[in-house]
């Protein structure tokens, strides 16, 4: 793998990682998030918990932040630091109880700390380009379902706005570049894998 | 109506997400082993091994440098099970590109398919992130042995570089208790990613590593991978050939046959 291969992708990625930043800028700024999250496996964390905020002027939009730990006997020991960008673009109501959402595209980037982890190949111990891709840093592209309950309805509580539960799929910038030149051997379904979260809205 | 036609839909959803949830959850794609990844490979096979029943030539197939090459392991698979009197398959070392379990996994279930055994040598790039922990978990040992019809094979780490030339690869000490002469060895053939004259390799552990070979009196090959071209050299003044096998990337192989001490090398396009 040549590191040029891998440069386009992260050039591409952080452009895309800007564009809400500019969009939510035009609003007030706001630090106090509009969700907490929990979140299992997803690539991110055996246990992955955060915080979430709405972006642009219709909501659809999310910026989640987490922190995930995958202990010693899970395959650990690491520790990741995860910036999840998701859109809502469908949606169903299901009475006035519930809103599914079906099919959210998003993108995200992970920090995975762990002993052998790097986020540059050290260039004392290697020729130039010797390797060109990250051991730490990793660039998702990820589609997620969720169904959010109205709180106001169900709960009847006034703070929690709605508790949604989700499902989402990802895939890793190396696991794309190895199904991409063997689309006959690996299938592009098997390199999304997944995770499950909660998400409480207030 | 409607809304009866969107709950059907949502359990189907429900439905499917279980359905294919089983092998799709992933911690970290730097994670050393899940609950469904292969263990132990290279001893699982080596006991298939040990029942074939040989003959009098040791006929093997040395190949190398899998790294992403899933499409080039299957049609290999295919070509390999066509062959006749290959006693066994030996993956000399980059068997990933990015050392990652998922990667190890997708080999492992690809040459799953051989007919015959096959085991795994690490190579530098399994050494990458969390690689070595991840082979010592799918296919074993980094440095191991075992006897097949009197010769004794000799697979090791020589991938130098990734421990920054400190000295401790490859293991010296264990490769010379390793090439003593032993009851029913008659040939000593050393398997490994890394040749000993690459800028790869140890510099300080190069006349080391090659006296070791030649202090067994009866080492009749070392194999390799790595250089992605196949060569066979004698550059040493002891006469051992250091056979290297082309890259899998490219459909090639070796095969290697061992018939009374004498080392033959074809190599296959496929």
């Amino acid at each position: 793998m040549e590191w040029w291969e891998l440069k386009g992708f992260y050039i591409k990625g952080f452009i895309i990682l800007l564009v809400p930043c500019f969009l939510s800028a035009q609003e007030k700024p706001k630090l106090i998030p509009d969700a907490a999250l929990l979140q299992h496996a997803g690539s991110i964390g055996y246990l992955s918990a955060g915080v979430g905020y709405d972006l642009f002027k219709n909501k659809k939009g999310n910026l989640d932040l987490l922190y995930g730990h995958v202990p010693e006997s899970k395959g650990g020991t690491l520790n990741v630091v995860t910036a999840k960008f998701g859109y809502r673009p469908f949606s169903i109501k299901i009475k006035d109880f519930a809103v599914v959402y079906p099919a959210n595209p998003g993108i995200f980037f992970s920090y995975t700390m762990g002993d052998n982890l790097s986020f540059a190949f050290s260039q004392k111990q290697y020729p130039k380009s010797y390797y060109g891709w990250s051991e730490s840093f990793r660039s998702h592209l990820s589609v997620a379902n969720e169904i959010e309950f109205n709180g106001k309805k169900i709960f009847d509580h006034k703070k929690v706005k709605a508790i949604v539960l989700y499902s989402e799929f990802n895939a890793s910038d190396l696991y794309i570049v190895s199904w991409a030149i063997n689309n006959k051997a690996i299938s592009f379904f098997e390199i999304f894998k997944l995770g499950f979260g909660a998400k409480v809205k207030f | 109506m409607l809304n009866r036609l969107k709950i059907i839909y949502l359990i189907c959803g429900v439905v499917l997400l279980l359905v294919t949830s089983c092998d799709k959850i992933e911690y970290n794609s730097n994670q050393k082993f899940d609950r469904n990844s292969p263990r132990n490979t290279n001893s699982i096979n080596l006991q298939k091994l040990s029942q074939s029943q040989g003959d009098n030539v040791v006929r093997f197939i040395l190949l190398g440098d899998t790294q992403r090459g899933y499409g080039e392991s299957e049609d290999f698979v295919k070509k390999a099970n066509t062959m006749q009197g290959i006693d066994f398959v030996v993956i000399a070392g980059d068997i990933s590109d990015f050392g990652l379990l998922q990667e190890m996994e997708w080999i492992v279930r690809i040459f799953n398919g051989l007919k015959m055994p096959y085991l795994g040598v690490i190579g530098n790039h399994d050494l990458t992130a969390n690689g070595k922990e991840v082979f010592q978990k799918v296919f074993g040992e980094l440095d191991y042995s075992f006897v097949y019809q009197g010769v004794k094979f000799i697979c090791l780490n020589t991938n130098g570089r990734e421990v920054n030339f400190d000295g401790s690869v490859p293991d010296i000490n264990w490769l010379n208790k390793e090439v003593k002469s032993q009851a029913g060895v008659s040939n000593i053939v050393a398997i490994s990613h890394i040749t000993p004259n690459s800028t790869d390799f140890d510099k300080k552990l190069e006349l080391p590593f090659v006296a070791a070979l030649e202090s067994s009196g009866n080492c009749v090959a070392s194999l390799h991978a790595h250089d992605h071209t196949p060569g066979y050299y004698t550059p040493y003044a002891n006469g051992i050939p250091f056979i290297v096998t082309g890259t899998i990337l490219k459909r090639t192989f070796t095969i290697i046959t061992i018939t009374n001490g004498v080392v033959g090398a074809e190599r296959v396009l496929y």
